[in-house]
């Protein structure tokens, strides 16, 4: 009884970590619109985590620069399980215009699995929050997969 | 003692008013607290469960515990946090139903009230993050701050009860007792100062928006917490929904006692009512108009005006 009480929570109190590999600021604006009373991402329970140890959803915006390529993914495995990734923007796909530079280390599906791509160089933020309801049922997905 | 003393009691522990009432009525208050800051920001906000759903989720994740952490002490910590802040709830009177009555309850619960925020303490330092140390050192800077105008209250709310004659106490129960005779607290015009200084108290207490230094999670990434996930981060959260109920609980003994309708159920209706009032009041209006304070203007802020109003109050207790 508990377990499928718990199971269905994971799809409804999903915590974000946000993390910024090298990203122009565009992706990040449009994650902080999604949050404003405008479009109220709070209403589906995202709420962001002041730290990885309390996420379910790691939000990755940006190319994977040199500099931040070990720190991101240091970052992703400090997250608990079940978590899910999640790349906001071109960026962290396809490195977009940033490709074939000298400090990208990009994109991001060299070094982790992403479960969600949110396309758009800026995404808006209708698509983001259709992104991160699609990121929460398979946040339930793999809860339900645990044990 | 009888076998249907000792049923009672296990029922007040464990049900009313004690661990489970407590844990859902808090969980209410914090869903409460959220969709009603929601709707001042012009946003539609969670659904009034969404912190129960929280809890749960936090119970379904991993607990992952550091390597530089004292394993003990930090699995320990948020257990024993909450488990003092339902035997606080046993000893506050909730519309005249009290589970266990002391000669000083007040002084009880002053002690026991330490213990969570303590245990925060106790647990963030025993993570070995820096963030937890500085979290820490915050929270005891917060504690030092709240705790002198909550003693003064609580001194000037036991001295000031009764017109006639010299009259001190710290039993709740005598306080709600005096209430009811002679009207609650909070129209006794010497008293009102030291209740303003309660409705600032409880939201530094519970450790909500403007006086939260201690877990500011855009500074310190939520300061003692910042190495807890799973189960003991769903305990932490359910204490800090726990304290909201506490806190506002605490208040309607002190200054809201002694209405009564003759029903007892009805009372204790009327007394969650009156918790959830205050905590809009002291909690919520104050969550959604103001952003965080700095260590040191929370500190002043404290021991200066909040005292200052809670001193009032004692002083004119005594000479008025």
């Amino acid at each position: 009884m508990f377990k499928k009480l718990i199971d269905n929570a994971a799809a409804k109190s999903p915590w974000l970590f946000h993390i910024n590999a090298g990203s122009c600021n565009g992706c990040d604006i449009e994650l902080v619109a999604v949050l404003t009373p405008r479009y109220d991402a709070e209403r589906l329970g995202f709420k962001l985590a002041g730290t990885p140890r309390h996420a379910d959803i790691v939000v990755v915006s940006g190319p994977v620069t040199v500099q931040s390529k070990d720190r991101v993914l240091r970052t992703i495995e400090q997250v608990p399980d079940p978590k899910v990734i999640v790349t906001l923007g071109s960026c962290p796909r396809s490195c977009n215009v940033f490709k074939g530079s000298y400090s990208v280390a990009g994109p991001l599906d060299k070094y982790v699995p992403i479960d969600v791509s949110i396309a758009g160089c800026a995404p808006k933020p209708e698509a983001i929050i259709d992104g991160l309801a699609l990121a929460a049922k398979i946040l339930k997905e793999k809860r339900e997969a645990m044990k | 003692m009888e076998f249907t003393d000792i049923l009672i009691y296990a029922v007040y522990i464990l049900i009313f008013p004690g661990a489970l009432f407590t844990c859902l009525f808090g969980l209410w208050l914090a869903g409460v607290d959220r969709k009603v800051v929601a709707r001042m920001q012009k946003r539609k906000g969670p659904p009034i469960s969404q912190p129960a759903w929280d809890f749960l989720k936090l119970c379904g994740k991993e607990t992952v515990i550091p390597a530089h952490a004292a394993r003990g002490v930090y699995l320990a910590a948020p257990y024993i946090g909450l488990a003092s802040l339902i035997v606080t709830v046993l000893f506050i009177p909730l519309g005249g139903l009290q589970a266990f009555s002391t000669g000083a309850d007040t002084v009880v619960i002053l002690y026991l009230l330490t213990i969570p925020t303590l245990a925060m303490i106790f647990g963030g330092s025993a993570s070995g993050s820096p963030f937890a140390g500085v979290g820490a050192s915050r929270t005891m800077v917060s504690i030092m701050a709240y705790e002198l105008p909550f003693i003064l209250v609580i001194l000037a709310v036991g001295k000031g009860m009764t017109p006639d004659g010299y009259y001190f106490t710290f039993s709740l129960e005598q306080i709600t007792n005096v209430q009811s005779v002679f009207g609650p607290n909070i129209f006794d015009w010497r008293l009102l100062p030291a209740a303003v200084a309660m409705l600032l108290v409880i939201p530094c207490e519970v450790g909500q928006h403007p006086f939260d230094v201690g877990e500011a999670e855009t500074e310190i990434c939520e300061g003692p917490l910042v190495e807890y996930s799973g189960k003991p981060l769903a305990v932490f959260k359910l204490s800090h929904a726990i304290k909201m109920f506490v806190m506002t609980a605490l208040f309607c003994a002190l200054f809201l006692g002694g209405i009564t309708t003759g029903m007892l159920w009805l009372d204790v209706v009327l007394a969650l009512c009156f918790c959830t009032a205050v905590t809009l009041v002291s909690m919520t209006l104050l969550n959604a108009i103001s952003a965080r304070w700095r260590v040191e203007q929370l500190f002043k802020f404290f021991w200066t005006v909040v005292s200052g109003l809670a001193l009032a109050s004692l002083l004119l207790v005594w000479f008025c």
